[in-house]
């Protein structure tokens, strides 16, 4: 009886086991070596002393704090205007018209195709050389292809932000779609018959329901840009760059003596993600329950 | 209080004829009843009148206006759906109270009404509830004071008692008529039941495929039916072809004497019809005595529900539930001329 009873109070941890095995073996074992690391422990190179040397190194160095706010800008912009596409297409793509399924195919085509093979395409879609240049010169619109306005290789970080809206719009869009047609056009009928005009429609009636669907995908989609070294590394200027792109450059720097300043910066760089995601979550808390 | 005239309503889907060319006229205050089986074009016609679907042809107008390119938010005819009833983002207080926020009213203003309005649906003090809380009854009751706090021109309800059990239903019924009584508001309900239709509304108007078949009060569709079909929709079976000459009809049973002031059909073919309850199992006098079949009989605790052989036709008659009779026997029974209602010959019934 009693073995029973503990059988079944190991089931779901049992059930459980694989999945926090490898979380616990690989994240765990990464962040502990990651952590020691950034504090001195890093036996290989021969450095064996505790020290908080390397933080005080990488949060005085002038590049850490512009790093700091790009990649905040590039992941705050990324989701916000994401997200604002994101609605908009779920808003016309919940009806049903013709060739509304193809168009809804279509949108949803970007969710598969990898990181790095969109970054390729908006390359050649939009640098001075790309495919956009190259037809505003046949066209006549410009002169020469320089005359194209820098969008790849440039502080501003136009590709970056192109690449990351062109793979989360679906993503976010697929969720807050499927909320909307589950919803159906009632909620939206009855708003309209009590007088409801389409912005009061979508202010009060469906941005409330769709609102627990773009807060759970967006916060998703904060937390990769934020930590995105490979977009940014490809499509963005050397300097300044995001916090993801300094620390992997020092962490695949053959000076192993860099290595410590990269996992600082990875520390840190999980650190203000968590605290950004707590707040962010905590936000939308508030916001879905007000 | 707003006069509804639905003028040649037409709506087609490609092509199919949902609902075609609906003529009626809701007087103000009335309470009406779109009644039929599903999808005879009921609930299109409804949408018609809010706006939410825009006719094919025809016009909708409100006290002689044309509503047609008046978009549904202005038109001040609210809806009451069956299901998705409130806003599941919002309280009770933010459900009732949206009509009026939309409308630009002050906070206190829209407090102070929806908690007037929770009185008069018998729910007060559940502003902060969330939809989920409540029972089907009380959404359908806070969805009512949702629609009655902007007191619109045309209140609309789609099946609003489809969903809820028979007690409730009853409850519902008899709030919903003493508020519209309160209220005067014009007031349209669409329902496939009979008997909600009779028990709620002023006037009837019964729709089978996209066609109004009959429009007038309960009692009419009892006694004075168009058809066969509509005397069938309010369950009276019993038909018998006869040829109407002045006041008497000529049947395979011999001749039925009838009040000639009474029907509306002219000599010629007919079919005789007699509701099961005005049929005299236990004669009184010879006049319109025949002699028909017993087929079946069923004990139905207050009465009993007699199936005879009228002359090749299953009929049905309702006797006293202590009727001595056995099936197969042949018994007179009187056709009552006050009760004989004639029908076109439609159908060959």
């Amino acid at each position: 009886m009693n073995r029973l009873k503990l059988m079944e109070k190991l089931r779901v941890p049992m059930m459980l086991f694989p999945a926090i095995a490898i979380i616990v073996v690989l994240f765990g074992g990464g962040m502990i070596s990651g952590v020691g690391q950034s504090v001195g422990y890093f036996p290989v190179i021969g450095l064996n002393n505790f020290t908080l040397d390397y933080y005080r190194d990488v949060l005085t160095d002038d590049g850490f704090i512009t790093s700091l706010w790009l990649t905040f800008r590039l992941a705050f912009l990324s989701t916000l205007f994401s997200s604002v596409l994101a609605v908009a297409f779920a808003l016309v793509l919940r009806h049903t018209f013709r060739g509304s399924r193809l168009l809804t195919l279509i949108y949803q085509v970007p969710i598969p195709i990898p990181h790095l093979v969109v970054a390729t395409g908006i390359v050649l879609l939009v640098s001075q050389s790309g495919l956009l240049s190259r037809s505003s010169v046949a066209l006549g619109l410009t002169q020469t292809p320089r005359d194209f306005p820098v969008m790849v290789f440039d502080t501003a970080g136009v590709a970056i932000q192109l690449t990351f809206l062109w793979k989360e719009v679906p993503f976010i869009g697929v969720v807050v779609l499927a909320v909307l047609k589950s919803v159906g056009p009632q909620y939206e009928e009855i708003a309209r018959t009590l007088g409801a005009n389409s912005w009061q429609r979508f202010r009060y009636v469906l941005f409330p329901l769709m609102l627990p669907g773009i807060l759970s995908t967006s916060i998703i989609v904060f937390a990769f840009v934020f930590a995105n070294y490979e977009i940014p590394l490809l499509l963005g200027v050397r300097h300044p760059t995001t916090l993801p792109v300094m620390a992997f450059r020092n962490y695949q720097d053959p000076d192993l003596a860099l290595r410590p300043q990269a996992m600082a910066i990875s520390m840190i760089l999980a650190v203000v993600a968590i605290f950004l995601l707590v707040a962010y979550k905590r936000l939308a808390k508030y916001a879905v329950e007000s | 209080m707003t006069h509804v005239m639905l003028k040649g309503l037409t709506r087609r889907f490609d092509d199919v004829i949902a609902v075609n060319n609906l003529n009626l006229e809701v007087e103000s205050g009335e309470l009406i009843a779109f009644l039929g089986p599903s999808g005879c074009g009921k609930t299109t016609t409804l949408r018609m009148i809010t706006g939410l679907l825009l006719p094919s042809e025809g016009d909708v107008q409100f006290d002689g206006k044309s509503m047609v390119a008046v978009p549904t938010e202005k038109r001040g005819a609210v809806m009451v759906f069956q299901k998705h009833l409130l806003f599941p983002t919002m309280d009770v207080a933010r459900n009732v109270g949206f009509g009026l926020k939309m409308a630009g009213i002050s906070k206190k203003e829209i407090d102070r009404r929806v908690s007037e309005m929770l009185e008069l649906v018998h729910l007060p003090g559940f502003e902060t509830r969330r939809p989920h809380e409540l029972s089907g009854g009380q959404q359908q009751r806070i969805a009512l004071a949702r629609a009655l706090i902007v007191r619109p021109n045309v209140l609309l309800l789609d099946e609003p008692l489809a969903n809820l059990d028979a007690n409730l239903r009853l409850e519902m019924r008899e709030l919903i008529r003493t508020i519209q009584r309160e209220m005067n508001i014009t007031s349209i309900f669409v329902t496939h039941d009979q008997e909600e239709a009779v028990m709620l509304a002023d006037r009837i108007a019964l729709m089978f495929d996209g066609v109004l078949q009959q429009f007038d009060v309960p009692k009419a569709f009892y006694e004075r039916p168009n058809s066969a079909e509509v005397a069938h929709f309010f369950r009276n079976d019993n038909f018998l072809a006869g040829t109407r000459r002045g006041d008497c009809v000529e049947t395979g049973l011999g001749s039925l004497a009838i009040l000639p002031d009474h029907v509306t059909q002219p000599d010629g073919k007919v079919v005789v019809t007699v509701r099961p309850e005005d049929i005299y199992l236990a004669p009184t006098s010879d006049e319109n005595l025949i002699h028909v079949k017993v087929l079946a009989q069923v004990y139905m605790g207050t009465y009993k529900q007699v199936q005879l052989d009228v002359d090749g036709n299953k009929w049905l008659a309702h006797g006293p539930a202590d009727l001595d009779i056995r099936e197969g026997d042949t018994i007179p029974i009187q056709l009552p001329k006050t009760h004989i209602w004639l029908l076109p010959p439609a159908n060959g019934k």
